[in-house]
């Protein structure tokens, strides 16, 4: 006797779970349902080709040049003959703090040397790591901080990165290394052994030019990769540290621990530090325009040079949460360096190509860069420092 | 039928709690059923009969009153394995097959030995399943899996079977198939050791067609309204619905629950 | 037992050709999905490069997507190793974060006074970011595998948490009414009933996990390590080499959709009894 099925309510008796899903993607393709017909397959291909096409259609005018970097007033004037206003953005490469190159740009905007210069300056803070590439590349800002020896490596990455330096603030790098001073580790061959932690992704030329110079065995050392807290090193999870000289070794005495410092210099390791940066092209477009900022930011600089307090103040008003004293420290001990070397003579920010020479040599021999750099030169343009100085002097308005 | 009573149940109360209140399921009810006997419970929606049923299976304590089954409290008789259990939702665990369920009393707490069973295999024969032992109970309509709950209700031979409404959610001529595939099964495994069936529903056709005895419980709070002696001759088949005698029974019971309907 | 057949029993219609879903049907059904975002991908790939290439976009910003596979094919082994690191991180992360999580939501399914004791802790593991608690792990645990199995964990922990519990309170009512009456232990009333009502929503849980678990570890690997896909996307992200992050980043999604497929065909064959998956009715 047949029957018909009955009861299917009833199917595995209310169990009345929330159906999960049957498709492998955690939701259901609705109205597709479980095998899409040929002719859904066309609606889905036409659509899409639709969308391309609008997509394509509506990006006509995006290109634009950035709105700002270039000079406000369409005027027919003579870069050279008067100073058209113009606007610029800078990006410093870290947080709001005392590094001189932010120093000089917070100075010269609160003192008005910008705008003597007839510029508009928008400063604006890296909050990760080479962001402030990208925007430049972008053409988002204009000019950015970077250390000497991360434009020689971006420069010969691959894909290349097509920036210049333009002046070398930091004459003298602050890279450095940080033991606990009751540590028991005096000198560089007491690392043999121990840990070092290492910033970025790989431990950096200097560290190892130190132990080329000092003959440390590197397979001794654990190396290993750590990110910016130093507390990896008051809690004895490293035994060494890399650190910026002028930063983390005053946090930690401030925080009580006292630290012997391992400076490249004293091994005979030379180092570049921080430098002003633009792309290739801005420079190109606008060399009017950087000339008068750096002039403005190395007039800032002077002043803070003469004015400490006040500047230390001015860094405050950038970075309220940051310790005055610490501060304070981070300014003087770059300010030191900025001084040294090829500034002596020449003025704060001067570079010669001895030291990017020197600098590439390194960077060279311990392998730091992706590839060889074609042409060294490309990557630094000291013209406008040329028409900033005048024997040492410099030159304002 | 043996006189001896197997369940007995006296002066039943049974109260909720609810909303701070107390709402009165059943009051004061008797009741004796016979060993062997089929009976039925009958009445309006919220009358109590499925609370009655669960206190004589030992899944609720009444709040006063006695229940026994064969002289012991109904716990008593679940630890014994005595009582089986089939509910208005065969409740079949999906991810076990057919046999893998029926199989499923003999795996919780077992008791070996002490009761005789029946081999899981023969229950499915017994209700013509025996093909679909390899089955998932969603490959199955609502009546089959109903039938699966009965064998499986069966595995331990008890001498107490409890049902509540279980073809309630058959449709209608499902429902009235079932109803004496039941009687057949009950026929069949009686011989062996005789099985009181205690049956709850609110088909009056159901009740007549199944029972020796028919119980009438008032609507809430539940007691005994009355009880109808169901002398059909056995076995029973569906031509037996259309017999006058039928009709008139079924014409005794609309009318006890009609006088009882607000 | 004698049988005294009254009447025959009811015969039912044949038994219907079904069976549980075999293995092959459910890879033809994985083919069946994998094949469309395959094609629509290709198209996006194609419109990518073109517009890349039309637009003359610098690579530094948006890399055409012929560079990121000449980027991968560069060193296949090199991409594909970095990922079974991360993958395995992530892998233990979440068998770690799931177990927690189910021993968890066993002990709060049986007490609700456990429930709101626990409960608003689990919480606060779910709302802290994630960004945040890695370098403290990174000083706690050192550098090794521990600090990203433990964000992998982390992230993981809350989903199975709550899909746990759910899962273990789903119990058709009926069906614990009888598992009681048989007089079951807990513990046999855990194992039979909770436990297998509770696996959609574990399989659920597994799928939100899968590719949580997977970033979870790319974001530790950010703070410390030198292996993984996260330290791959780290360095070229710094590094501007666009290529290499695009590369690293489709093996990542690669990874992720091999690992939800994967857990689809098991879900299909051990929940074949699942209202979800009776499609051929």
């Amino acid at each position: 006797m047949k029957r018909t099925k009955s009861g299917d309510s009833h199917l595995a008796g209310g169990w009345g779970i929330p159906t999960p899903d049957s498709s492998p993607y955690g939701f259901r393709m609705t109205g597709l349902g479980s095998r899409p017909s040929p002719q859904r397959w066309v609606i889905l291909l036409l659509s899409l080709a639709a969308i391309l096409v609008a997509l394509l259609s509506a990006c006509e005018d995006e290109e634009q040049p950035a709105a700002t970097g270039t000079p406000a007033a369409t005027s027919a004037a003579s870069p050279e003959s008067t100073l058209t206003p113009a606007s610029v953005t800078f990006m410093a490469g870290f947080k709001p703090q005392a590094n001189l190159p932010f120093v000089g740009v917070y100075v010269a905007q609160e003192k008005g040397f910008f705008q003597e210069q007839g510029l508009t300056v928008k400063i604006e803070h890296s909050r990760t790591s080479g962001e402030e590439f990208r925007f430049l590349v972008a053409g988002e800002v204009q000019i950015v901080t970077a250390d000497a020896a991360v434009v020689l490596e971006r420069r010969s990455g691959d894909p290349p990165v097509p920036v210049v330096a333009f002046a070398l603030i930091g004459q003298k790098g602050q890279q450095g290394f940080a033991a606990l001073a009751d540590s028991g580790i005096e000198t560089p061959k007491d690392w043999e052994g121990k840990t070092a932690g290492y910033k970025g992704s790989k431990p950096t030329p200097d560290y190892l030019a130190i132990l080329d110079a000092e003959g440390v065995d590197r397979g001794k050392i654990q190396e290993v990769r750590v990110g910016f807290e130093p507390q990896i090193l008051t809690e004895k999870k490293v035994d060494v540290l890399a650190v910026f000289l002028s930063n983390e070794p005053d946090t930690l005495e401030r925080l009580g621990y006292q630290v012997r410092t391992f400076d490249p210099a004293d091994y005979g390791v030379p180092t570049l530090g921080l430098t002003y940066v633009t792309s290739e092209s801005y420079l190109q477009e606008h060399p009017d325009i950087v000339q008068r900022f750096l002039k403005a930011a190395l007039k800032g600089i002077y002043y803070a040079k003469d004015n400490p307090d006040e500047a230390v103040d001015i860094v405050l008003k950038y970075a309220p949460e940051e310790e005055r004293e610490h501060q304070r420290f981070m300014f003087e001990t770059e300010l030191a360096a900025a001084l040294t070397g090829a500034a002596q003579q020449n003025g704060v920010g001067w570079m010669t190509p001895e030291q990017w020479q020197a600098l590439y040599d390194k960077l060279q021999r311990y392998q730091a860069l992706s590839g060889t750099l074609a042409d060294l030169s490309a990557a630094y343009s000291d013209v406008a420092l040329r028409n900033i100085y005048n024997d040492g002097q410099l030159q304002w308005p | 039928m043996e006189a001896s009573e197997h369940i007995l149940v006296e002066g039943l109360f049974k109260a909720f709690p609810h909303r701070g209140r107390s709402l009165e399921a059943l009051r004061r009810l008797d009741l004796r059923v016979g060993r062997g006997e089929f009976v039925s419970v009958i009445g309006p929606s919220g009358c109590g009969k499925s609370t009655l049923l669960r206190i004589v299976g030992g899944l609720l304590e009444p709040t006063a009153g006695r229940v026994k089954i064969d002289g012991r409290s109904p716990l008593d008789a679940q630890k014994d394995k005595d009582i089986g259990l089939v509910f208005q939702d065969p409740s079949l665990l999906p991810w076990r097959t057919v046999l893998g369920n029926v199989r499923l009393p003999l795996e919780v707490n077992r008791i070996d030995g002490r009761r005789p069973r029946f081999r899981p295999q023969e229950l499915l024969e017994l209700v013509g399943l025996s093909a679909f032992a390899d089955y998932h109970p969603y490959q199955l309509s609502g009546g089959m899996q109903q039938r699966v709950a009965i064998a499986r209700a069966l595995v331990f031979q008890p001498s107490l079977l409890l049902m509540d409404e279980p073809f309630g959610a058959l449709d209608e001529i499902t429902r009235s198939a079932m109803r004496y595939e039941l009687l057949r099964v009950w026929q069949t495994t009686r011989s062996d050791r005789p099985k009181t069936v205690l049956f709850v529903t609110h088909s009056i056709a159901e009740a007549i067609a199944l029972s020796d005895r028919v119980v009438v419980l008032t609507p809430r709070p539940g007691q005994v309204r009355a009880v109808i002696d169901i002398e059909l001759p056995r076995p029973r088949d569906e031509s037996l619905e259309r017999s006058s005698r039928f009709l008139d029974y079924a014409q005794e019971l609309r009318n006890l629950l009609k006088e009882e309907s607000p | 037992m004698t049988d005294v057949p009254l009447r025959p029993p009811l015969a039912d219609w044949e038994p219907p050709a079904l069976a549980p879903p075999r293995w092959n049907g459910a890879l033809r059904a994985a083919a069946g999905y994998v094949l469309p975002p395959a094609v629509a991908l290709t198209i996006g790939l194609l419109f990518w490069e073109f517009w890349t290439r039309a637009r003359d976009i610098s690579i530094l910003l948006v890399p055409p997507p012929s560079r990121v596979i000449d980027r991968f094919l560069d060193r296949p082994g090199f991409f594909l190793g970095e990922g079974m690191t991360t993958l395995y991180e992530a892998l233990l992360g979440l068998a770690l974060g799931a177990t927690v999580a189910i021993a968890g939501a066993v002990l709060m399914a049986h007490s609700r006074l456990a429930e709101r004791a626990l409960f608003p802790l689990a919480i606060l593991v779910k709302v802290t970011p994630v960004v945040a608690v890695a370098p403290l792990l990174v000083i706690w645990f050192g550098f090794g595998l521990w600090p990203k199995v433990c964000v992998a964990a982390l992230i993981s922990f809350f989903p199975f948490l709550v899909n746990a519990i759910t899962g273990f309170r789903s119990v058709n009512p009926g069906a614990m009414e009888f598992v009681r009456s048989l007089r079951a232990s807990p513990l046999q009333v855990f194992l039979k009933l909770r436990a297998p009502s509770a696996l959609p929503y574990l399989f659920a849980a597994l799928k939100v996990s899968l590719p949580l678990s997977l970033i979870g570890a790319v974001v530790a690997e950010w703070f410390s390590g030198d292996k993984g896909l996260g330290l791959v996307i780290f360095t070229a992200n710094y590094q501007l080499d666009t290529p290499t992050l695009f590369a690293a980043i489709a093996v990542l999604a690669v990874i992720g959709v091999a690992l939800n497929t994967v857990t689809s065909l098991v879900e299909r064959r051990v929940l074949f009894w699942h209202e979800a998956f009776r499609e051929q009715q």
